[in-house]
């Protein structure tokens, strides 16, 4: 990945500081991977646009906020990012009447979670993940890479409500004993 | 009824975190975050472990009038990011002295009558010479001579120079000798391989013993594109 995490934590911290060069700075370094998950989760530039610059107007205005247990300054940003797009899913949804499916889950190209399980060699998630039962695995990909609710996540695999819940909660917790260990 | 148990609050973050917990669950989580450390250092873990997902998906360049929005919002004053992204670049257009180089060399292994060397003079305003740079392709080293005429860089600071790759960041090569002393810097190959494609050289003045982020913090007060021969 092109980032430098010494460099954006930089210029987070000077944005903090009120410092304009900076911010645009940090908008260069890190907008592209920002947007590319808005366009990823919204299916649509226009929308992807708006969340986007909300995003860094919540950047600007909390950037005095941002530490290390945030991880990255692009993790944080990225978290920002994804909650913004999934709060634009969710309004979405509920202006089209509901948890409706989304005629792009029938896409199946190989998705973005073995796309990562490829490129995060070394890292402990991805072992973890690997590991994991494929409908645990499926349900957390799903929820992550699509912004699917519990309901979608029932119609999309084929299960009664109950069972997509326990499969994701089970998934994760099961993750998350594994990435402890 | 607040997650009080650990276990329940790991359950719920990352349900958060993820984007499974909706609707009024999800404000009622936000409003229990802010009252609970533990809560939230539980939310920051889901969102550090699930950080390496991001990478999966691909970066889009967003378009220009992202940034300009942004900076009305902001700043009630759009400006060009290019003007403003790179101020070291843009310190670079106002250098008061003028790089002169000469480079003698060739890129091609293959070419006839191979030149081994190029050689780059850094000039100020007056023409005064004031580091010359002497490259060699064949053992890879770079000669850093400082004249006599090097202008010291002020307390506790140092010139440093960078090689302006044709893509990418700006890459340190050295800090740049005074007072008439002499350096010499082995490139790595992808340093050389960069510096030949490019042939773009800044110097820039950073706090004493360089930039502390890897990348130019000070102003540049020299740039140049090297001319072949």
């Amino acid at each position: 990945m092109p980032f430098s995490r010494e460099t954006l934590a930089d210029y987070l911290a000077k944005s903090a500081q009120g410092d304009r060069n900076a911010f645009a700075l940090l908008y260069q370094k890190s907008s592209g991977a920002l947007f590319g998950m808005c366009v990823h989760l919204l299916g649509n530039r226009d929308e992807a646009q708006d969340a986007l610059q909300e995003v860094y107007v919540q950047v600007w205005h909390h950037a005095g906020e941002y530490h290390a247990d945030r991880g990255t300054p692009l993790t944080w940003m990225m978290s920002i990012c994804r909650y913004r797009c999934l709060d634009v899913l969710r309004k979405r949804q509920r202006e089209a009447g509901g948890d409706n499916m989304i005629n792009s889950l029938q896409c199946e190209r190989p998705g973005p979670m073995q796309n990562a399980m490829a490129s995060i060699d070394r890292h402990r998630l991805n072992d973890c993940l690997r590991d994991l039962d494929e409908g645990y695995r499926t349900s957390i990909e799903m929820a992550y890479f699509r912004g699917l609710s519990h309901q979608q996540l029932a119609q999309a695999m084929g299960q009664p409500l109950g069972t997509a819940k326990s499969w994701l909660r089970r998934g994760l917790d099961t993750l998350r004993r594994c990435l402890s260990q | 009824m607040k997650p009080d148990h650990y276990e329940r609050g790991h359950a719920l973050a990352a349900e958060y975190v993820i984007g499974t917990l909706q609707g009024k669950a999800r404000r009622r989580f936000e409003r229990w975050m802010m009252e609970s450390p533990r809560l939230r250092r539980q939310v920051w873990y889901w969102e550090r472990n699930f950080q390496p997902l991001n990478h999966a998906v691909e970066p889009v360049v967003p378009p220009p009038q992202a940034w300009n929005n942004i900076d009305r919002r902001l700043f009630g004053t759009p400006r060009q990011a290019a003007e403003r992204v790179a101020p070291w670049r843009w310190a670079a257009g106002l250098a008061m002295v003028a790089l002169l180089a000469v480079l003698v060399w060739t890129p091609y292994p293959t070419a006839p009558a191979p030149v081994v060397g190029y050689l780059g003079v850094v000039q100020d305003q007056q023409s005064q010479p004031l580091w010359l740079l002497d490259a060699s392709q064949k053992s890879h080293e770079l000669t850093l001579k400082a004249l006599p005429t090097v202008p010291a860089p002020g307390p506790n600071q140092s010139y440093e120079l960078w090689l302006l790759p044709t893509s990418g960041a700006p890459v340190s090569l050295a800090l740049l000798p005074t007072g008439g002393a002499e350096l010499r810097v082995t490139l790595s190959p992808d340093q050389l391989q960069d510096l030949l494609r490019s042939r773009h050289l800044a110097i820039s003045i950073e706090p004493a013993g360089g930039s502390p982020t890897g990348q130019p913090t000070g102003p540049v007060v020299y740039q140049t594109r090297l001319v072949s021969l």
